[in-house]
């Protein structure tokens, strides 16, 4: 008797003390704001969770000169750059208001007036100065891309003398390395930095949140919010759970499968091609793949509007050529092999690959078709590339074994491991085409590792070298791209769509072809 | 006794530079660098020159023995270097991250400690009967759980749908608390209700159990001040290996909540290849260890005098 009392004591006890426990935090969260939210009611705040802002994509912070900083920086507001990319990623003068080329070596930039620093500091040719000098002292990457010799400053004016000619150099300033900012002011230990943009970043802590103000001084118009948070929200899950709840105002990098919850008048949706693509690169080394009818079955067997559809989700945009429809020189300014299975049966067929002991792969002189799929699991999309190819290429005839590992990057420099190296990258982030064609297609490109050569591609990327008209470089870039897609060199699957999901009262929040443009003075809740 | 604890803490020398080194070549072993990492993440190709440049940079290029050594001298200078990803000092981020951790460690215990002790005595004494199953089954569905799931679901419940909670912690007020501290104590808790369970239901088979009713002792008596007694040394051993674990931080609830603890710091330096934080995080873990199992060897002498220790004469 005493035992069953004790039981339901204790058992009594637990359910009282759970309860009101509840019932604590009920009351707690139903209590009204307090004197300090009070204070804050009138002010215009927003909360952006972003899955990308973290030391791992290379932005521990804000300082545009370390490492990828300065994708931070002109993201969230706080820096700007001299020139900056249209929707349709040309060019248009930004924090410079016009340039002049004297010669090949040498731009004269002329700065807009009467721009300030978060900092009190004018934007003068002195601070543009200093500023590049410290970029090209401190980062790698953009001490390779200007060639920087020499830059004078007199008054608003910047000249800028390269040791090489340097035709995309002002693309090159689009970049976020290329953000100014007040060095006299320098860089705080938390990594912030004082710009030009329309928000101040006032406390910043790695891998967590950063805290911005309205500029109030701000050049290009009047900043609506008047306190914004950026957090750094690595699970996808998390990120979605946060818009859901009201906890974020807007969202980066959601998941693929979380789309559809947001897919109604309560969200916004906001997203463009990008310049990133999803592409596979032939190994001209290889038996299989220097085969240039096995290079074409391969560009026919993939079914990118299915890949894109079905395991993206729609989010993205079948790729022909290196660039994305947005591009002048992209999208359907080049032809590409189109998804064609019997056709690629055929084709095959026809350069002596034939099944002859039934077991469904392909051979010829005794070899089998068996294509290496050399890929890695850091982008969600390629996995799944993979998957769809083993099966699509399998029914054509191949025997697909994919290799997806984090050491791709060594394994790739090995041209006897390899057949097909399905990677993704940014093609153009600065706008130009010369880019990707250069570290990639070339004899002398870092990253040509399917070792790929054609005459003609080598003699169009000579003649881009020395060309600064911006529609001849355009027309080259078409016909680079052509040279090796009719050598079915490489196969463009997709362009990733990027986009961002607000609540349905944010205004101005819209996703940019360059992906650089997130938070701009145009931002508002209403 | 205080040679035994002695012993024990000299231990921590092989046990450390067993353990750091065996890190050092698993990590090489898995291949790719915080360079390529960074690289692959931005998108942006970069020229090897450059690439070769940032590893030279951070000492990649040397050999593996080479950048061990280097490392461990730092650490016996008391320099553990800077991160490969954020170029932060190393220690300085590691101790900021160590309160949430102990914070969520210590809350997830005590919960743990309130919902299972009470909730296995009373599947015990009420055996086989409505109560013992309904626990049993709540036990194995808590255990069948994934923590990310668990984690999921309570902030779908408690946030979204009902929301009470925040979804992301922010590291200050309690609220930011409950939900990654309840997702630990559910999956811990129904781990140990079934032990407590058969802890209590061993002793109270005994014969003094027994007798105790016999002779008239009132069964709550008997049970506060024997059976749970004698069941302490299986709950300490259970709550000193969880202790363990949790200060080694909980990767998935700890990114799944935003908690800015060891775990997820640990995590993301294992995916960066960030040798230097993945080596202060190797040292923590083996000092938390070794600390944890010698408090628990001292306190099994409190609770239970017939336990001698190692380094006891008699």
């Amino acid at each position: 008797m005493k035992k069953r009392v004790f039981s339901r004591l204790l058992a009594l006890g637990l359910a009282l003390t759970v309860l009101a426990g509840c019932g604590n935090n009920q009351e707690t969260t139903q209590q009204k704001t307090d004197p300090s939210q009070e204070a804050s009611a009138e002010k215009k705040t927003f909360v952006f969770g972003d899955t990308t802002f973290n030391a791992e994509n290379g932005i521990a912070d804000i300082n545009p000169h370390n490492n990828s900083g300065g994708w931070a920086c002109i993201r969230y507001g706080v820096g700007e750059t001299l020139f900056r990319l249209t929707d349709s990623m040309e060019l248009e003068p930004w924090l410079a208001k016009s340039y002049e080329r004297v010669d090949e070596n040498t731009w004269v930039l002329t700065l807009q007036d009467g721009v300030t620093f978060t900092s009190g500091r004018a934007m003068d040719g002195e601070a543009v100065k200093e500023c590049l000098e410290a970029l090209a002292d401190t980062h790698v990457r953009a001490a390779g891309d200007l060639h920087i010799q020499e830059i004078t400053a007199s008054g608003q004016t910047v000249t800028i003398k390269t040791e090489v000619p340097v035709p995309a150099l002002l693309n090159y300033l689009t970049d976020p390395y290329g953000c100014i900012i007040d060095m006299e002011a320098g860089v705080s230990p938390e990594g912030i930095v004082s710009g030009t943009g329309p928000y101040e970043a006032v406390s910043l802590v790695t891998d967590t949140s950063l805290s911005l103000v309205k500029n109030e001084n701000y050049w290009n118009g009047d900043p609506r919010i008047d306190e914004i948070t950026v957090r750094t929200i690595s699970d996808g899950d998390t990120l979605t759970m946060a818009l859901q709840s009201g906890e974020i105002d807007a969202a980066y990098g959601m998941p693929y499968a979380s789309y559809p919850l947001f897919e109604n008048d309560a969200y916004t949706i906001s997203g463009c091609a990008t310049s990133r693509v999803f592409f596979g690169t032939m190994n001209f080394e290889s038996e299989i793949t220097s085969d240039p009818a096995v290079r074409r079955a391969i560009a026919m067997g993939i079914d990118k509007d299915s890949f894109v559809e079905v395991l993206l989700g729609g989010n993205g945009y079948p790729a022909t050529g290196v660039f994305p429809d947005n591009f002048s020189f992209g999208g359907d300014s080049v032809t590409a092999e189109t998804y064609d299975p019997e056709g690629a049966k055929q084709v095959l067929e026809a350069a002596g690959w034939v099944d002859a002991d039934g077991d469904g792969v392909r051979e010829k002189d005794g070899k089998k078709l068996v294509l290496r799929w050399l890929t890695y699991p850091s982008r969600q999309e390629l996995p799944l590339l993979a998957e769809a190819a083993q099966d699509i290429l399998g029914k054509i005839g191949f025997r697909v074994e994919v290799n997806s590992t984090a050491d791709h990057g060594r394994i790739c420099a090995d041209p006897d491991a390899w057949d097909i190296y399905v990677s993704a990258m940014v093609t153009a982030p600065t706008g130009d085409p010369e880019y990707f064609f250069t570290y990639h297609c070339l004899d002398a490109s870092s990253s040509n590792d399917g070792h790929y050569h054609s005459d003609r591609l080598e003699e169009l990327a000579a003649q881009m070298a020395r060309t600064f008209d911006t529609e001849e470089r355009s027309r080259l870039a078409i016909q680079m791209q052509q040279t090796i897609l009719d050598d079915n060199a490489y196969v463009f699957c997709s362009h990733l769509r990027m986009s961002m999901i607000s609540r349905a009262n944010v205004t101005g929040l819209t996703a940019h072809p360059s992906d650089y443009y997130e938070i701009t003075a145009d931002l508002d809740i209403v | 006794m205080k040679k035994y604890i002695v012993k024990r803490l000299l231990w921590l020398i092989p046990i450390f530079l067993g353990i750091t080194f065996l890190s050092f070549a698993v990590m090489r072993l898995a291949g790719g660098d915080v360079v390529q990492q960074m690289a692959e993440n931005s998108g942006i190709t970069l020229s090897e020159e450059t690439l070769e440049a940032q590893r030279e940079a951070l000492g990649l290029d040397q050999p593996f023995l080479v950048q061990y050594l280097t490392w461990l001298g730092g650490f016996v200078t008391g320099n553990l270097g800077k991160s490969y990803v954020s170029g932060q000092e190393v220690f300085p981020a590691f101790l900021s991250r160590l309160p949430a951790t102990l914070l969520l460690a210590v809350t997830s215990v005590a919960l743990t400690v309130v919902i299972s002790i009470p909730l296995g005595i009373l599947a015990a004494v009420r055996q086989n009967r409505a109560a013992d199953y309904l626990i049993r089954l709540v036990s194995f569905i808590g255990n069948s759980l994934p923590n990310f799931f668990v984690a999921l679901l309570l902030m779908y419940l408690l946030a979204v749908r009902f929301p009470v909670f925040p979804v992301i912690s922010t590291g200050t007020g309690w609220k930011s608390l409950v939900l990654p501290a309840l997702t630990l104590a559910i999956a811990m808790s129904a781990k140990y209700l079934r032990q407590i369970r058969a802890a209590v239901l061993e002793e109270l088979g005994k014969d003094y159990v027994t007798g105790a009713r016999a002779r008239g002792i009132p069964f709550s008596v008997t049970l506060r001040k024997s059976v749970l007694r004698s069941c302490l040394t299986t709950i300490l051993t259970l709550l000193s290996l969880s202790i363990g674990s949790l200060l080694g931080g909980t990767a998935i609830v700890e990114s799944v909540f935003m908690w800015d603890g060891v775990g997820k710091l640990a995590v993301d330096a294992i995916r960066m290849r960030d040798y230097p934080v993945i080596q202060a995080y190797v040292v923590w873990m083996a000092v938390i260890y070794v600390t944890v199992n010698l408090i628990t060897d001292l306190s099994y002498r409190l609770l239970d005098p017939r336990i001698r220790l190692g380094g006891d004469a008699g």
